[in-house]
Order: C-alpha cells, then structure tokens, then sequence
C-alpha cells in the first residue's frame, strides 16, 4: 500500500491512493469557546441541502454536546472502543490509523456502521455534564463538571476514509478546493463510505438509494462564500477558507497562521488518520485528558494561547475576523486595533475594530428641534 | 437498513419541499429530474426511487483508477449548484420578542421561499448624524428564523377566519343572557376547546365580533351594568371601576407593542376608539365616554424587574449587551445569555476572549456556566440574600465608595425611627419653603399641559405634586448641622453645594412641634439589618453559596469600579420576591460605584419592552376619535380614552388582591371583571398563561368573547371564538417599526414582494374591519374613518406621526428607514450614545433619578411598603419555591422593621395557602427559617420546579416545526418509533440522577409532575375528570446532572396539551398529539409547564403611593402605571412532587433505549466511563 505523509501525527501513514495534494485545501477552524449550541448552523445546512423525503434524520452538519452527545449515537466511541489507542510521543503518533489495522478479518480502513436507531435523538446529551452539580459549587476557571459544544461537519480528509473504502470509486477529492463530493450519479449506495468515515459524516438516503455527505457548499465556495453553516454562525465561532498546500503556509493567510503557524487550532481525531480539515480551539474549562484525546498533542498550549489573547494582537485579529464576511477572506492584516481581511479578488470584504466605536449625541438636536434621551 | 418511517415528519414543510423540489425539476432538462428527486425527495417516493434507478442503469459507467488522483464525471455537480440557485430574494424582519430583531434574507424559487439567510448588512446601520456600525454585528439571525420557511406554509398557519360553533350559536340566537345576572349560558355558548371551528368569511367575522362586542358594552353599561356585574360575583370594587361603562370590560392587547409599532400597538388604538362605541351607548360626550381598557406587556410577562422602578424611579435600567467589551467583570447572574441572547452571546464570549472575567451565578450547570471563568449554584429564589450578603462585606470591609453613596444615593439621608419616615425639611422647619428646582425637571404650572414628549428636556412634574415631595435632611459634616437637601443636589451639583453629607450616624432632631425624635441614616439602619442577618456565614445558610466565595465577589466587585456588569435574567426576577432582588442588586452596584457607565451598570434582561423609544406613539393609540385628522400629513389631535390595566388580577381568576379585612390592591391599580378579549400577537395571555389550565377552565368561562389574531395556530386560538389569520413576517404588505432594547437599532418590517400564502389579513387591517363592522352597526362612520389610512392601504402616514413626535426617532423619514431595510440594513437609534447604556445622564450630567429625592432609593417609607417590612431591603423566601415556610421575611428583629402581622388582617396566622402567602409577613431569623418546612413537603412535595427559557424557542415561536422540535433536546426522534410521543420531540423535566433514584424513576420514563393540589392545576380538578386528563402534567424525565439535587427544571417554550390534542392523541392511529380540527400540535401528552405556576400578585407591586416616571414619557406620576409599578406574579414557582408514570422504553417496557446501552448519565458503559476520562489515549 502506497504511503503518504500525514502533517498531523507527524508521519508517513498507509493510504491506498496516492496523489498530490488539492492546489489549495478548503479548511474551517471552529471556536469551541464561542459555540452556543443554537444549531443555526444544523438548520441552514437542513433547510438548504437536506430538506427532501428519505434525508429526515440526515444532517450534513450538527452541533452535539460532548461528553455524552454524539449524532449518530456513539459515533466516536464505537470506533475507539475497536481501535488500539492513540499512543503519541511528542508530536508523533506510534499507533495504527484506521488504514494500518491488518489484524482483523476485514481489510482496512477500520469502521462500523451505526445501527438505524443510532440516527433517533440527534440531540441525545445535550448540555448533560459530566460529573454531578451541587448546590453550593463554586469553581472556575477549571471545571470539575464539564460539557462543551462540538459542531461538527465532514472534514473533507486529506486522506478521506470514504473514497478509500468506496468499492465503486464515486468518491473523489476536487483538485481545485479538495473537497470530498459523493457523485450521486454513480454511487450504488453500498454504503460502505458510511462505514468507514470514523466521524460518520456520510448519510444514506433510504429514498434515493445514494450516500450523501456535506458538499463543503462549493457552489458557494465557487462564488468565493463561505459555507452556509459559517454564514449562519452567529456564535461567530466558525473561519472558512484554504490552507496552502503546494505553497508554503502564509503568515497573512489566518487559516495557514492559526493551525500552520499558531497552533491554537487542532485537527479532530488526527490519530485515525484522515488528515481532517476542521480545526478546532479547545474549550478552556474542559479537562486536557479528554481534549487529548480528541484533539491530539498541543491542548495545553493552544489554551494558554488563548488566554493571553489580549497580548497577542495579530492571532486575536485573526480571531476577531470570524463571522465579519460571507466572503472567503484569503488574507489578513492587523492595523492597530482594527483587522482587514481581503478576498481572493483582493478586495477588502472585512474590517473589524476590535472594540465597537461609541458615539455621543448632544441632549438637544437644534435642527430636527429635539431632546434625545438614554434613560428613556 | 430498515427503510425508516417517515410518519413523524407532521409538518407540511414536506409538502413545501416537494413543491419546490417538484418546480425546479419542472424547470430543469429532464436528465436533471433524477438528481432532483435524488438530492431532495418528491411526491411518490419508493416508485420513483426504482425507476430512477433503472434510469441510471443505462449510463455507462467509467472505469476509475485513482479517483484522488482524477474524476472524470463531474458534469453531474451541477445539481446542487441548481439546489443552490434562487431566482429572486427579499429582506424581511423576524421578531419573535426576543429583543434581537434579524434583518433576514428570503430566497424565492418558483415563487417559494426556499431558504432564509442572515443579510450581512448590519455594519450598515447609520444615525443621522453619519455615525456607522461595524462588522462586529454580523450575523444577526438563529436557527429559530432559519426555520420559519417552513412556518409560512406549514399546516397550522392560519389560513382563514375561523369561529367556534358555539359563539356562532349565540350570535344567532340573538346573544342570549341570564334574566338575572345578564351571564351568557356557559354550558351551552362558551364550550371553549371542545366546540368544533367553522369556517367563515371576513364579512362574518367581523360582523359576528362587531355584534358581541358591542352587546357586552351595552350589557355592562350603566348601574344595571353594574348590578350584573356583582350577581355574577365579581368583586363590588371591579364592578365599580367600570365607572358606569360598558366599554371597560372589554380588553385590548397587543403583544409586546413595541415589536410592531402599528400593527401591535393598533390594539391600543382600536382600546381608544371604543369611546365612541361608549358616547352611543351612554350618550356621555367627548368629556363623559370611556374607552376600553389595555392590558399590560412587559409587566404581565414578569419581564419588568419591578424593584428598578423603585431605586431609580424608571420602567429599567439596562444598557446594549455589546457594552459587555468595556467591562472587566462580568456577572451573568440567573441569565442565560447563550441560551437567550444567541446572536448576542459573541459578545460575551469576544469580550472574554478580550480578558474580561465571566462570573455566572446560576442555580443549575446551564450553558452560560460553561463560558464561565468563575461558577457558583446557588438555591433558587435566594439571590436577593447573595446580594445583601456581597452588600453585607462590601461595608464591613470599607470597600465601598463614600463619595458616589454621599452624592448619589439616599443612604445619607435621615429616617426617623419613630414612624420609619424619611425626615422632610418641613418636619425640622414647619415655616419650610421647598427649594426651586433646576436640575433636571420641568415643573408644570396648575393648568398648564406637559410639553409635546419631544420636548421634554428631563422629568417633567406638576408644582403640586413637587411639594409634596418636600425636600429631605441630611447631616452635614462640613458644618456639622442639619441641612436639607433638595432633589436637584444630586452628584457634583451637591459637591458644588458644598455639602457633605454624614452617611452613618445617630442624630437627635428636634421637630417643628418641640418633639425630639431620633433619626439615623437610611445607611445606618441598612448596615443595622445587613449586620445582623445577612453577614457572608448566614447568607451561605440561606443561598448555600460558600462565604468565601460572596466575600470573593465582593471584593472583585470592589476592585473593579465602573467596569463591573451585573446582567440580571429572568431567572431570579420571576420569583415572587423579584423586587427585593433589583433592591439588593442595585445596593451592590451603588455601593460600587457600577451603574450608569458603559463598562458598569446593572441591566435586566427580558422582554423587549421599551415603548418609550416611540414616545410620540400617542399619536396613533390615543388619537382623539371625537376628532380625527385625516390629513396625512399633519399631526392627530390626542386624547387618551382608554385605561390601562394588568393583566395579572384576570390571571389571578379575575380577582384583585383582598386580604383578611383589608383590600391590598391599590386604588390606582384597580382592575374591571373581563368579558371581552381581543388580542394579538401573544400566546402569553391565554395559551401559555402561568396557571394556564385555571384560566382555561375556571376564569375564561366567564368571558363572553374572545379574539385572537394570528397567523399560527397557537394553543390560544385553541380557546378563542373567532381567530382572525394574519400575515406572516414574510408577507406583510404594509411597513411597520421596531426597536430593541439589547441592541442599539431602529428597525423596519419591510413590505415584501411575496403574495400572500392564504387568505390572510394584516393585523391593522382585522382591527380596522371590526372598527368598521361596529360603525356600519351603529350607523357611523367616524369608526371607519379611524383606520381610514389602513382602508387605503397606507401605514405610513400612522408611521411618520409617531416618528416625528419620538425622541429617538425624530429626523427620521420612513421612507429612509425602509430603504435601509430593504438592503437588510436597520439604523440607529438617536438616543444619547451609542451604544446605549442608561443611567448616562444622571452619571455624566449629574441629572437627578426619576425619584422624590433625585437619588437612587433604598429606603422605601411608604405606607405599603412599611406594611409589607420591605421598607429596608431584605430578603423573602420564595412564595413557593422553597423547602421552608414561604415567603418568610428573613430578619432579626430590627427597629424598623414593623410588618403588619396575620393578625392585623384577621387572618388567621397558620393559614399557609397560595393565597394568604400573598401577604403574609411573618418575620424570621436566618436559623429560625432553616428550622421551618414547606407545608407540603410532609406529602413529598420535595422539588423546586422552575421553568426557563431555552434555546430552541423564542417563547413558543417556533418550537413545533419538525426541525426545530427534533433538536429540543434528547428525545427528538424524526421517525416516532414510540408512538406515545406526541411529535417528533416532547418535553421532559430535568431531575438530578440522585433524586430521580430516590423516588424510583429512570432516565426517560413518563412521569406526573404535580404542583400544590390546592390550586393547580385548576381549581375544581377533583370534581372534573374531562378536564384533569388534559391539564395533568405528563412528560419525560431527563437524568440531568447540571441540575443539583431538589432542583428540577422544564423548558418554558413548548406549547401544552389542549382539550383537542389529547383527543387526538387518544383516539388516533398514530397517536400525535396533534388536535385533528385545527392541526395544533401539542408537545406533551397531557399538561404544560404551566400546570404547575399559578398567578400570584405581590403587595409592595400594587401601591398608590410609588413615585415613579411614565412608562413612554418623562411625565413623574404616582402608583400604577402600566409596565412600571403593577403586579409581575412569580410564574417560575412551584414545589412538586413527581411520581413515575410509565416506563421511558419503546411502546412502554423497559428502559428507554439510550440509558439500556449506557450513553446516559450513570448509566454510563465502561468505554463511556473511559471515554470520559479521555483514556482511549496512551501519552508516551
């Protein structure tokens, strides 16, 4: 089997395809400290995508409660529970991705397909703590009870675990963007995509006897928008745009300077090795143990970044730009305490100050003849 | 894979999606016509799915080596790119009331909004002095407004004028009524929920509404009128607060008017113009008639936090959340921001990111807590004892600041302590001649009118009303003597005075009259009580919030002057004590030098209330219907002829407030009995009214007519008699204006483009039918010449009027505002900053609070208050949410503290009922409460139950659609394996594990959920089995261990089960419950949250003698006014007791599926246990 250089666990891996990478990689890094859990973005995605007979319990994108929710039902777990463990030292993964396991009977990648009820109660766990409140808990910044929420979209892999376990070859990688796209036309519905993706973020339709998985709105991206779910973030959690990948990473580039150059932003699961294209910014109060585990080497750090944001202008600009667009802002500067970010066009789509301006009004407009009050 | 069923899907956005799916294909080369059925279903969808299969057998598939590294055959993505396409778009407004106001985009395709999207274009807002918005604000929308494509075409829009058969009857047996007591026939006319719906034409409705209402008034008119009244045992005092007309039984609301200036608001209009129905009925004149009466929003939603008015004067203080960025700590104190403030809560979590502190004070883990660097539980309903406890170290440690206390608020000035009456300069000087007041205050001349409220500079007060006042005595330390303070002494006008007023301290004064009396600083006597109960040992007794932790807070709040935010919610403020809260809070904030700065202030949150960003709104509810001006372009002629009331005495069954021998509603507040009904926009009054079930069963049966206009099929249409449909957001034909109290702008609802979906009206078109219908009835046209604008399609000229008479607005054209709006872009608000944060005048301006004193009042002397030992702040257990005798005063005996006992009233003092809890002001030491217990609690009423506000509704809006409903939390299931589900989703209590352990109920089982059996859910339920089958509350029982133990929690936002749903849901195949006459779904079997509350009304609430500003101009006035000083109930209040009902597994046996394979809270599997611990990991 063909190997393939995997930035994420800091090795060569197994993949069964070789081939360059995407002239760019279409990327998200998404907050966790912002999200809300409102589903804004779930319902953009439904309404506009997903909203036909056989697609009632398929949502390209969801928002679930980590440590207990999870859509479908244990979709994570399920798989770790079959997988060795992450083992990492340093930056380096020495365990087995889902493309390395030849012990079992099946060939890889490694997977499981939920059963039909795994897909009822796509909110199971919402906001369920793990650990018990107590009248009288008084904590923080730590907390000894915890849950956070994770939005969750398909990671349009480097190395997509979908087209490696598609017997039918219907699903590619776009050159131009990298992503991952279903051809509805010529898939079978064998679903074994569904079994292998270990985020489960290919969904059969039962109607249309197709697999369908989130299309990273490229018709959008093709007019230079952002996805539908990160216009609709009112959380502003989410940042939509490319990772440089036959070029090397751009500090102007916030995508490249968060996750390339940062760090404050982690790949979900890099030890199964798909090389996933969703980053995120761990929560702050959640213990490291399970951010480790979810989010690979580099929690701590990222946390510490994060804290230290007000010192830090260039990353908090980059921050600050989240949710300023629906275009794809590709470059990035700080002036002071103002962010601008251009698009690909180079023309300036955002400037954001840092803190909103405040403006004064004089108690009698002499023109318009009238008092303006504020304690109304 | 089984194929899933699909019958859960209820909404008929199926319908809509098939249609719009069926349209694109239609317009689409046929080789499209798989993908278009493939990517989004159609009609007839297993066929289909074969033959597009055997259509695509026939394409010749290619061979593929590598397809990372090459596909060929992408001709075929065109098909999301034709998914994604729309042919036109719009811009409407979505505002459910809850103070956000999205600007949104609609995006049509064959005619059809598909998708809505934020516009993008909030950074666009100007004022009109060039002023701009930024980036910051994008986007502004929710899933809630997303979602709404599926509300405009689903199933329970209303789609045309229905009437209740037995309201048809009555009209067409001539309205008959009870020789005697003149009450119509209830049995036979007002079977409401049960009778069937028929449908009718407008002509009908209207004709049908006109001819009731107008029998009512007449039915009611005169001291006949009266009589009838009290035969029908209303109270003698509501009777007589009719004054003789009929009109006054007749109730107007607009829900929430501020969030739709005409159409809302209209309500108001149509309330004023029933005077003339009046005139031609008691042939009383211009100067003789009386108008309907208008209920109350802000304060029948418990939204008001009613101790604002009374520190400062003013409806409330709050400021702009994004002021959050200018703070340095941050307490969201029983406020769920992220739940209810979403597209706002970047703001908090910017400002964090920023380095501001995020302390959430809350009584269970919410989803505030975990964006909190600080966290602390406390016990429900305790918070006004953790702010006197903060208040209590604040002084004991000297943390507080002397000069803003000195010069800014009353706690310098001197009490007597033998009547517990502020000390008045005449009480020193009988010769005294109060002081000419500058500072702040227009004083009316007798006769003279206040000016037009544009012009009003600051508070403006009649001379009579000012020397009342008096002025008021502090000591002066610089000359060490008595001086008197007039109320325009406030900040550095009294540093310029060159008084320095002694906070603390004993002075013996000498009266006018020779006696010597004793008097201390309200200061003083406030340590005094502070001192002896609330130090932090005792708070944490009562709050159970560590010690350390409230001298923490303190001492944070100390260190951080005008840079601290308290940001109440309506956690604590819908507790009966809710005023006590405001009280403490505001000590806190006082004593901190944190109100009225832009980084430190105090804030309430809920409601979008404030009418007074369009002050000049009298001129379209109160203009003069005696003498309408039908020029549109010059001003109405106004004159107010209806009467405001609240709500909250019909929700206490149409009652006011008699205690024992004394009658504790105050003359100024005095309600009339409801006969008539008219709504709109709110499904608060009657379908999700604390006490619901009361108001359904017992009190509306004496209604004779109620209307509701909506344009979704709420649980109120449920109980209505005739329901006027309207247009939705997406359709309206006629602008109409907003404002937010959260945010800093103006809005428009544009007119759209959409043709309507059904045959709908807007809402000022149903009120000006009915005004015509009554006119065409009377033979006069001055009804229909009312809404003559309306009658020619015009909003605008109503508009302009009240821009041009409002201090924010004034120098706007609609027509700007619309353009703006159109591009999805609002504007600015011309209020003094922005953004906007109140107390700005009275911190930079040294402008006096809208007080007696100018200041900020913690010491209450007015009779009422003295009464209820609330004239010093304290704290009162909750009127039921406690395990301890309710709503105690917590004290140690304290001079001033004088609280009439049970016994004053004639009550009798053990008497603990919902009702004598009311008033009753027994006082008890810290310890000595901790010794009492519910008197419930011995049956095994054991749980606070409390019912928020979440993410997933704004209210009820739109709770019910499928993809909404499916996300409300755990139990949404699309496909309804278990048809015991009344729809795709159902509500459920929050119970910590532990607890639900203890009385033997498991994660997801059915369980009864029941409130003190004295009053809840109805009155009478023991004799009235029909109805106790649909008001008993049934529902989920979720394993949540966020809620600590005795702590139970239900969603506000899930319509409840009626008569017609759980009918359905016993008698159908599928077992929704989902009413098959009027397609209401209901998201409980049997109940609603509200089974548990019941109204309460509060004595302090309810006073004549409060001074107070109006509600929507600068105008002081005293006692009740609308929205600022009236009764707010405590609807998140009740001790239950739950038992299991049914097994949470499929069909009923066994363990509900998620807890039986361990993903549930301890229930957890081991690779759940070790998943949790992150131990799928090795670190090397």
């Amino acid at each position: 089997m063909p190997k393939r250089g995997n930035w994420q666990i800091g090795r060569q891996q197994e993949y069964p395809y070789e081939g360059a990478p995407p002239k760019r990689q279409v990327a998200y890094i998404f907050d966790t400290n912002k999200c809300i859990g409102c589903q804004t973005c779930t319902v953009a995605c439904k309404t506009c995508w997903t909203s036909g007979k056989g697609e009632e319990t398929i949502f390209w994108n969801n928002v679930e409660t980590k440590p207990y929710g999870g859509y479908p039902v244990g979709w994570d777990l399920n798989l770790l529970r079959e997988h060795p463990p992450a083992r990492w030292q340093g930056k380096q993964l020495y365990s087995i991705t889902i493309f390395e396991n030849k012990s079992g009977a099946e060939t890889p990648p490694s997977g499981h397909r939920p059963k039909s009820e795994d897909y009822a109660h796509p909110n199971l766990g919402e906001d369920d703590i793990a650990g018990m409140a107590e009248l009288g808990n008084h904590f923080g910044p730590d907390h000894p009870m915890w849950m956070f929420y994770m939005a969750r979209i398909c990671n349009h892999c480097d190395n997509p675990a979908c087209v490696a376990a598609c017997p039918r070859k219907a699903i590619y990688k776009r050159p131009e963007d990298g992503i991952v796209l279903v051809d509805q036309e010529r898939c079978r519905g064998y679903q074994e995509c569904v079994k292998a993706c270990p985020y489960k973020k290919v969904f059969y339709n039962i109607v249309s006897r197709a697999s369908q998985k989130c299309i990273g709105c490229y018709p959008r991206v093709e007019q230079g928008l952002v996805a539908l779910c990160v216009e609709s973030c009112i959380g502003k959690i989410r940042m939509h745009g490319f990772l440089s990948t036959q070029e090397p990473p751009r500090e102007d580039n916030p995508l490249d300077y968060i996750v390339k150059f940062r760090k404050l932003a982690l790949p979900i699961y890099p030890q199964f090795g798909t090389g996933p294209n969703v980053f995120y910014i761990p929560p702050l109060h959640v213990p490291d143990g399970f951010l480790d585990m979810i989010f690979g080497p580099g929690v701590e750090e990222a946390k510490k970044m994060y804290r230290n944001l007000k010192n830090d202008p260039l990353l908090l600009g980059a921050l600050m730009l989240f949710g300023a667009s629906p275009q794809i802002i590709t470059r990035y500067a700080v002036e002071g305490e103002v962010a601008i970010g251009w698009n690909d066009k180079n023309e300036e789509v955002a400037r954001v100050p840092f803190v909103e301006p405040v403006y004064e009004r004089p108690h009698f407009d002499k023109d318009r003849e009238v008092y303006r009050h504020n304690t109304a | 894979m089984e194929r899933p069923e699909t019958n859960g899907l209820y909404d008929s956005a199926n319908a809509l999606s098939a249609a719009r799916q069926t349209f694109a294909c239609l317009t689409q080369p046929s080789r499209r016509q798989f993908m278009c059925n493939l990517a989004a279903g159609g009609a007839g969808f297993a066929v289909l799915g074969l033959q597009t299969a055997a259509w695509a057998d026939q394409f010749q598939a290619q061979e593929i080596d590598n397809p990372l590294a090459n596909y060929p055959n992408r001709e075929w993505e065109k098909v999301y790119r034709n998914l994604y396409h729309s042919d036109s778009q719009f811009t409407f407004l979505c505002a459910p009331n809850d103070t956000h106001n999205c600007l949104l985009n609609a995006h049509v395709k064959n005619g059809v909004v598909t998708r809505i999207s934020p516009t993008y274009n909030f950074h666009k807002a100007t004022d009109l002095q060039g002023n701009r918005s930024s980036q910051r604000w994008e986007p502004r929308c929710c899933q809630k407004g997303l979602a709404l494509v599926r509300r405009f075409y689903g199933d329970r829009r209303c789609k045309k004028p229905m009437m209740r058969r037995g309201f048809k009857q009555w009209i067409e047996d001539g309205m008959p009524r009870d020789p005697n007591t003149g009450a119509v026939d209830a049995e036979k006319y007002l079977q409401r929920g049960k009778d069937p719906w028929i449908a009718v034409t407008w002509d009908q409705a209207n004709d049908y509404s006109a001819q009731a209402l107008v029998d009512i008034a007449r039915t009611y008119s005169g001291k006949e009128g009266q009589q009838r009244l009290v035969a029908q045992d209303y109270d003698p005092l509501m009777a007589e607060s009719t004054n003789e007309a009929g009109t006054q039984v007749i109730k107007f609301r607009g829900g929430m008017p501020a969030l739709g200036m005409t159409r809302i608001y209209g309500m108001y209009r149509n309330a004023n113009l029933f005077a003339l129905l009046d005139d031609k009925i008691r042939g009383k004149g211009p100067d003789g008639s009386l108008g309907a009466r208008g209920w109350d929003n802000y304060s029948w939603h418990t939204d008001l936090p009613p101790g604002h008015p009374m520190v400062t004067g003013q409806q409330t203080l709050d400021f702009d959340l994004c002021n959050v960025e200018h703070s340095n700590l941050v307490l969201v104190w029983g406020m769920n921001w992220i739940c209810t403030k979403m597209p706002d809560s970047h703001w908090l979590t910017e400002a964090r990111m920023k380095g501001t502190k995020i302390v959430v004070i809350a009584c269970e883990y919410s989803s505030t807590a975990n964006k909190g660097d600080e966290v602390l539980f406390v016990r429900p309903g305790t918070t006004p004892a953790l702010a006197l406890g903060i208040a209590q170290v604040l002084i004991a440690e000297g943390l507080f600041d002397s000069k803003y206390v000195a010069g800014n608020t009353d706690l310098p000035l001197l009490v007597r302590m033998d009547s517990g009456k502020l000390l008045r300069a005449s009480d020193v000087s009988a010769d005294y001649e109060p002081a000419e007041l500058k500072n702040g205050i227009t004083i009316l001349e007798p006769g003279q009118n206040p000016p037009l409220p544009y012009l009003q500079p600051y508070a403006v007060v009649s001379k009579a009303k000012r020397l009342e006042w008096g002025d008021f005595v502090i000591w002066d330390e610089t000359r060490g003597e008595l001086a008197s303070i007039s109320r325009d002494l406030v900040g550095r006008f009294m540093t310029d005075a060159g008084l320095q007023p002694r906070i603390s301290g004993t002075v013996s004064v000498t009266l006018s009259d020779g006696r010597k009396v004793e008097c201390r600083t309200v200061f003083d006597v406030t340590r005094q009580m502070l001192d002896q109960s609330y130090q932090p040992e005792q708070v944490a007794k009562l709050t159970s919030a560590p010690a350390d932790a409230i001298r923490g807070l303190a001492r944070q709040i100390a260190a951080n002057p005008e840079k601290t935010l308290f940001c109440l919610g309506m956690g604590p403020n819908q507790f009966f004590n809710n005023d006590l809260k405001d009280r403490g809070v505001f000590l806190v904030a006082a004593l901190s030098r944190n109100i009225g700065h832009i980084g430190g202030n105090v804030g309430s949150y809920a409601g979008n209330y404030r009418g007074a960003f369009f002050s000049g709104i009298p001129q379209y509810i109160a203009e003069d219907p005696f003498n309408i001006e039908l020029d549109p372009n010059k001003p109405a002629r106004v004159k107010r002829y209806y009467k405001p009331e609240s709500v909250h005495y019909f929700n206490h069954s149409d009652r006011i407030l008699r205690h024992g021998n004394a009658v504790l509603t105050g003359k100024t507040h005095l309600p009339t009995p409801t006969k008539a009904i008219l709504v709109s926009n709110s499904n608060s009054l009657i379908g999700n009214a604390k006490g619901h079930f009361e108001t359904v069963v017992n009190t509306l049966r004496r209604v004779e007519f109620v209307s509701v206009q909506e344009w979704w099929w709420t649980a109120s249409c449920e109980y209505a008699d005739v329901v006027f449909p309207v247009d939705s957001w997406a359709e309206f034909k006629y602008p109409d204006l907003t404002i937010s109290v959260t945010n800093p702008f103006l809005y428009v609802f544009p007119a759209t483009p959409l043709p309507r979906i059904f045959d709908t009206r807007s809402d000022m078109e149903v009120m000006s039918g009915i005004a015509e219908a009554i006119g065409t009835q009377l033979k006069d046209s001055r009804f229909a010449d009312y809404w003559r604008f309306v009658r020619e399609g015009q909003a605008r000229p109503y508009i302009q009027r009240v821009l041009n008479f409002s201090n924010a607005t004034r120098g706007w054209q609609v027509e700007q505002l619309e353009a703006s709006a159109a591009e999805g872009a609002p504007t600015m608000l011309e209020t003094r900053t922005y953004p906007k944060y109140g107390g700005w005048e009275q911190t930079y301006e040294s402008r006096p609070w809208y007080t007696r004193t100018g200041r900020l009042e913690f010491y209450r002397d007015e009779d009422e208050f003295i009464d209820s030992g609330e004239n010093i702040v304290v704290h009162r257990e909750p009127i039921d949410s406690t395990p301890y005798e309710p709503n105690v005063i917590v004290s140690a005996p304290h001079p001033l503290l004088r609280p009439k006992q049970p016994s004053d009233y004639g009550m009798d003092p053990n008497d603990l009922s919902g009702d004598a809890r009311q008033a009753r002001h027994v006082v008890l030491t810290v310890d000595e409460v901790l010794a009492t217990n519910h008197p419930l609690k011995k049956y095994g009423y054991q749980f606070t139950f409390h019912t928020p506000k979440y993410r997933h509704g704004a209210h009820t809006t739109p709770v019910d659609l499928d993809i909404i409903a499916v996300w409300f939390g755990p139990f949404g299931d699309m496909r309804r394996l278990d048809k015991r589900m009344p729809g795709v989703s159902e509500m459920y209590v929050d119970i910590n594990p532990m607890d639900a352990r203890g009385i033997g109920v498991e994660d997801g089982d059915y369980v009864w959920i029941d409130a003190d059996p004295a009053d809840r859910p109805f009155h009478g339920w023991e004799h009235n089995p029909e109805w106790y089958r649909v008001a008993r509350l049934l529902a989920r029982a979720r394993y949540y261990p966020g809620t600590p133990r005795t702590v139970t929690r239900m969603w506000h936002n899930a319509y409840g089960a009626t008569y017609g749903s759980v009918q359905a849901a016993m008698t159908s195949a599928t077992g929704l419950a989902k009413s098959q006459s009027t397609n209401y779904q209901a998201l409980f079997r049997s109940g609603s949250q509200q089974s548990c509350t019941r109204g309460f009304i509060k004595p302090t609430q309810m006073t004549d003698s409060l001074t107070i500003k109006e509600a929507l101009s600068q105008v002081m006035a005293q006692g009740f006014v609308p929205d600022v000083h009236c009764p707010t109930g405590a609807p998140r209040e009740a001790m239950v007791r739950i038992t299991r009902a049914e097994p949470g597994g499929l069909e009923g046996r066994g363990l509900w599926r998620p807890a039986a394979i361990g993903m549930r809270p301890t229930y957890e599997s081991d690779s759940l246990k070790r998943f949790i611990a992150g131990g799928f990991q090795e670190k090397a």
